[in-house]
Parts: structure tokens; C-alpha cells; sequence
């Protein structure tokens, strides 16, 4: 039991209340949009399969072909290289160099992205441009990182975004924090579903049991989440004005660890394969992200970075001498030896992304996610419910329903948007994406304008979610994907296990749109207020 | 009008102060063993700073303490800020 005066519960229910109530659907579309993040790379396999799949995230090979690439670009272009895999096990080599683009602080990129088959090692595309323009046009995983986007600056221009999340983020702990403070009983509230012919209370019930479960991983969601919403848009500006003058680029070398010294001279670059398979020995497991600095000459360092191995949270940095392939040294994400701050910065991804532990992890994380978005909107609908007898309030229910169970099906349709661009040959997929998603919004606020009762436009909403999750694996298929047979025969189990989870999705979708009895309102007898009391 | 006052200090002001703390920390906080800690851990515990001064800022039954406090926290940070930039060239603390 936690022990506060009177007038302080108060003060927390309230903020508590108020911070959910004027933030709360943005919230709700933050912590939606980051559930279905956490399968982004799936998502990505899912959308734009490579049939055979890879064998390896970095084939032997991969180091000639690099070097051969380099060859066919500006020379002004062959200084930094990163070597990523992509949507389908397909690698992304990226030539840049770092410049400054007039009226923005952020540090840029200019270069050449080749996209590479992982078998064959053929290109398979090829953009130019600088970061952003190359990023846009990069349509095999441009469903994954709509989704992504959408989640961590809502597609609002950098750095509002970042900004809007962060707050968010800053709200869901304020809401975390207060919602534990105000427990009377959190013990007791852990395992207490009463029994209430009213179905408000009832659901007041589930609200409190399934928040306070959730609150540790609701804190540590909303800690990371709004570290990586102001680390970018506030903390290094910031932190580069004061120590750097303003110069973002110095301030991240610092950081990360000061570079060699300075050797333009041209050399051969030494084989990448063999320093690929060092660091795979190394850390316990294959590469996930290689980054060559001063590719072709006498100073080139390439780190390589690798995912925990089994029974890991933290990720493994190996730098190499680029040009010898001999190894320097294994150094931490920040700085070159250990330090709190590098150690409490490498905790921050693995705890907000939950990937540290493969598909167990993320699963953990999505399920985790998922009773969050529970709690954001029926936390939402008692606030609103419970005040149902004002004319406003009665609308801001209405508007809670639409967007609780709209944004699901807008989420759903956004694939619809994809296929379809590729299917016409569109160069920027984000386009017809976002037209998908306005048009399951429109259909949403048209269905919310009516006489119809909230209550049953959630079911109707619910049944469509379904129908559209359940034409998505046709609608894959019939824009060109593989079908089940040549999946199965050539191992793409990624791709059929997406398609199993939409089958299941939209049958779940289906079964909980059933029409219901609507809660009654609230706090119309005696007996109803005073369960109430300590609801949001 | 304490309503007023409280949620302007709880809202805009506590957020700046937290974004003055972060950067004047680089200045007064130890570099550490890498150099890196005083620019790495203020923005890593940017939210950390900032909910505490939040829920002082809502929960001190004095508020004329409450903005004293915050307001004390902002200039020091604040003018160990300027101070860097008036006393000598930016560089690296």
C-alpha cells in the first residue's frame, strides 16, 4: 500500500487524468504504431521477399563486389561506406560523403545507395542523392519504414516530430508514475476483477489490473521512447552548441570515439569477407551493420557491429584497420573505453525496441505494447464515459471509439497503399500509403458522424480491420509476391508465418466486432460512484 | 490564478528549465574515464530530469517555493552557459 495524504492523491489522479485525457490519442497512435514497429524488419521481409531468401546477412564475396562498385561512382562519393541488410535479406551499400545542407544543423549525406541481391550479389537498384531523397525512393522497405516513421515523428517535418513524441512519451510516464503513486492497494489491485452486472465497472476493473501489470514496462517504454525523441531533436543541438559551438558533427565524433589520424594516402582496402568472419567469431554471431570510414585509403577503418549473442543485451562494436584487415579493438557503442554514460546510453535501444532476444523478445515486447495501447483507450473511455451526461464529453466518447478502433484498420489498410504504388510503378511508395491511411480515417469519421451508437461502430470497425486484414495476403500475392506453395518449398517462413498472423488477426478482429450491450453510463447510482472514485 | 501559476511552472517553464540543466551539465558534470559523461549522461536522463522537477513543481504545497527553486535551477544553468560563451571561445569542455 503506498501512503499519501488526501490532497496529494488527488493531485495525482488528477494529472494523472488530465495527462492521459489531453495527450491520451496520440499516445494511443504512438504506442499502436510502435507495436507494430517492433516487426518492422518482419513486415519488411514480409513485403518485399527476396525468393530464395539469404543465407547470410553478408555473403563471401561482398568485399570484391564493394570494391568493384566503387569503381563506377563520383570518386567524391568513395569516402564513408555503410553496408546494412535490407527488406528481405537484401544489403544496401550506401557511398557518402558527409556535407552541410543550407538551414539545417543536422550533418547530411550524399552518396550512392546500391541495393544488392544477397545471393547473387547483382544490384538490384540503384539511387543517388543525399540521405533523405535516397531514403524516400527506397520502395522494398518503404512499407516498414512508413510504419516506423509514423510511429516515432508521426510524419511530422523534422524536428517537430520528434518533439510531439517526446512529449507524449514524457506524458505516458507522467501517467505510469502517478497511476502507481495513486494505487491504494497495488498488491491487492494486481488480482481483483470483481464481478459488476455494470460492464463500466467491469472494464474499470480490467483497466486498473492490466495497467498495473503493465507499469514497469509502460515506464521503461516511455523513459526510452522520449530519450530517442529529444536525444535527436533537442539533447545534441543543444549539446553541440554548448561544448562544440554549434558543430553537430564534431560533437558525434567525440562521442562515438575520436577517428584515426588523418592519412589520405590511396591504398587497397584489405579483404572485407575475412574481417566479417573474424568479428563473427568474435562476438558469437553474424554482422548486422558494417560501417568503412576513408574507404581506399592508408587511414580506412571499418566497424563492424553485431547483435548480443544468445544471453546478451548489448552489441558488439570490432574495429578493423581497413587497409592492413588487422583488428584494433572491440570499444563500446560510445566513447573508446567503458563509461556510465555509453553503458547507460547501449541499454537504451534493447529496452525500447525489445529485439535482444530475437522473435521471443519482440514477441514479449508486442504483447507488452499491445495491453498498453488496452490501457491508453480504456483508460480514455472511462475518463469520457464517465462524464457522458455533457453534451461535450458524449462527443469526445464518440471521437475516442473512432480513433481507438479506426486506427487499427487505417494501420491495416497502409499495405493496400504499398502493393498498390508498386503494382504502378510509383517512385515514392509514401504517397499512395498515406492516401490508404486517409482513406480508412475519412471511412472511420464518416461512420463516427452518423446516428449510429459508438459501441457499434467499434464492431463495424472491428469487422472491416478483419476483412481488410484478411485481403492482405491475397492482395501480396497478386501484386506479384510468391504464393504459399513456392514459399514453403524454398524456406521463406518469414512470409508465411506474416500471413498466418493476418489470417489469425482478422479472425480475432471478426469474433471481438460481435455487437455487445454497451456499458451503462456512469456514476448514475450510489453503488456505481463509488467504485468509480479512483478511476481515471 | 495559483492554477494558472502552478501550470505554467509544471508545463513551459519546468520543460526549459530541463533543457537548460541538460546543457549546462556538459560544463559541471565529470567527463569520466571515456570524456564522454558529461555529454552523454544529461541527455540520456533528460526525462529523468525533467519528471522530477515536474512533479516538485505540482506536488510542493508552497508555490512561491516551487518557483524559486525552478528559477534558481535555470539561471545557474543558464549563466554557466553564457559565461562559456563570453569568457572564451566554444570548445570542447
Amino acid at each position: 500500500m503506498i501512503a499519501l495524504e488526501r490532497d496529494r492523491t488527488r493531485t495525482l489522479l488528477a494529472i494523472h487524468g488530465w495527462a492521459g485525457v489531453l495527450l491520451g490519442l496520440l499516445l494511443y497512435v504512438v504506442i499502436a504504431t510502435g507495436v507494430v514497429a517492433v516487426f518492422a524488419d518482419e513486415i519488411g521481409d514480409w513485403a518485399s521477399p527476396i525468393d530464395p531468401p539469404a543465407a547470410a546477412p553478408f555473403p563471401a564475396g561482398l568485399g570484391l563486389r564493394i570494391a568493384e562498385l566503387s569503381r563506377q561512382i563520383d570518386p567524391a562519393y568513395v569516402d564513408e561506406l555503410n553496408l546494412y541488410p535490407r527488406a528481405g535479406g537484401r544489403i544496401e551499400a550506401f557511398f557518402h560523403r558527409h556535407i552541410s545542407v543550407a538551414g539545417d544543423a543536422q550533418p547530411h549525406a550524399e552518396g550512392a545507395v546500391f541495393e544488392l541481391h544477397p545471393r547473387t550479389l547483382e544490384v538490384l537498384s540503384r539511387r543517388d542523392g543525399i540521405d533523405d531523397e535516397v531514403q524516400a525512393r527506397d520502395a522494398s522497405n518503404a512499407l516498414a519504414a512508413f510504419l516506423v516513421d509514423l510511429h516515432v515523428s508521426l510524419h511530422l517535418p523534422t524536428p517537430y516530430g520528434y518533439l510531439v513524441t517526446g512529449v507524449l512519451g514524457l506524458a505516458m510516464m507522467v501517467a505510469a508514475v502517478t497511476g502507481l503513486l495513486v494505487h491504494r492497494h497495488l498488491l491487492k489491485e494486481l488480482f481483483t476483477i470483481r464481478r459488476f452486472r455494470d460492464a463500466l465497472l467491469a472494464r474499470r476493473d480490467r483497466h486498473v489490473v492490466a495497467a498495473s501489470w503493465n507499469l514497469p514496462f509502460a515506464f521503461v517504454l516511455a523513459f526510452t521512447g522520449s530519450y530517442f525523441s529529444f536525444a535527436g531533436s533537442i539533447g545534441i543541438p543543444v549539446m553541440a552548441m554548448v561544448a562544440f559551438g554549434g558543430n553537430q558533427t564534431a560533437l558525434i565524433e567525440a562521442i562515438v570515439g575520436t577517428p584515426p589520424t588523418e592519412n589520405p594516402a590511396p591504398a587497397p582496402m584489405a579483404d572485407l569477407d575475412r574481417m566479417l568472419a573474424d568479428a563473427a567469431r568474435r562476438a558469437g554471431t553474424a554482422a548486422s551493420f558494417v560501417s568503412v570510414s576513408h574507404y581506399g585509403r592508408a587511414d580506412a577503418q571499418v566497424t563492424v557491429f553485431t547483435p548480443p549473442a544468445a544471453g546478451e543485451l548489448i552489441s558488439h562494436n570490432l574495429v578493423y584497420d581497413g587497409s592492413s584487415g588487422a583488428f584494433v579493438r572491440e570499444k563500446p557503442g560510445l566513447g573508446l573505453v567503458p563509461s556510465a554514460g555509453g553503458a547507460l546510453a547501449a541499454v537504451m535501444a534493447p529496452l525500447h525496441f525489445g529485439n535482444f532476444a530475437g522473435l521471443l523478445s519482440k514477441s514479449v515486447w508486442f504483447a507488452l505494447g499491445f495491453a498498453s495501447c488496452y490501457v491508453t483507450l480504456t483508460g480514455l473511455q472511462l475518463w469520457t464515459t464517465r462524464r457522458a451526461e455533457s453534451p461535450p464529453w458524449r462527443a469526445a466518447a464518440r471521437v475516442v471509439i473512432g480513433v481507438g478502433y479506426g486506427l487499427p484498420l487505417a494501420l491495416a489498410a497502409t499495405p493496400i497503399g504499398y502493393f498498390a504504388g508498386r503494382v504502378a510503378g510509383v517512385d515514392r511508395l509514401e504517397a499512395p500509403m498515406l492516401l490508404a491511411l486517409a482513406a480508412a480515417a475519412a471511412l472511420t469519421a464518416l461512420l463516427g458522424t452518423g446516428r449510429v451508437p459508438a459501441e457499434r461502430n467499434a464492431s463495424t470497425l472491428l469487422r472491416l480491420t478483419g476483412a481488410v486484414l484478411l485481403s492482405l495476403p491475397l492482395l501480396r500475392w497478386a501484386s506479384g509476391g510468391p504464393g504459399w506453395i513456392t514459399a514453403s518449398a524454398h524456406g521463406l517462413t518469414t512470409l508465411m508465418s506474416m500471413d498466418a498472423v493476418l489470417i489469425v488477426g482478422a479472425w480475432l478482429c471478426w469474433r471481438a466486432g460481435r455487437p455487445r450491450a454497451a456499458p451503462t453510463a456512469l456514476a448514475t447510482t450510489g453503488d456505481a460512484a463509488a467504485p468509480l472514485e479512483s478511476a481515471p | 490564478m495559483s492554477a494558472w501559476s502552478r501550470g505554467l511552472l509544471a508545463g513551459p517553464v519546468v520543460f526549459v528549465t530541463a533543457a537548460t540543466v541538460m546543457a549546462g551539465a556538459a560544463l559541471w558534470l565529470p567527463a569520466g574515464p571515456a570524456q564522454i559523461d558529461n555529454l552523454v549522461l544529461p541527455i540520456v536522463l533528460f526525462p529523468a530530469i525533467w519528471a522530477a522537477l515536474f512533479f516538485y513543481a505540482c506536488l510542493d504545497r508552497r508555490l512561491r517555493r516551487a518557483w524559486g527553486l525552478t528559477l534558481l535551477l535555470l539561471l545557474a544553468n543558464a549563466a554557466l552557459i553564457a559565461s562559456r560563451f563570453v569568457g572564451t571561445p566554444a570548445v570542447r569542455p
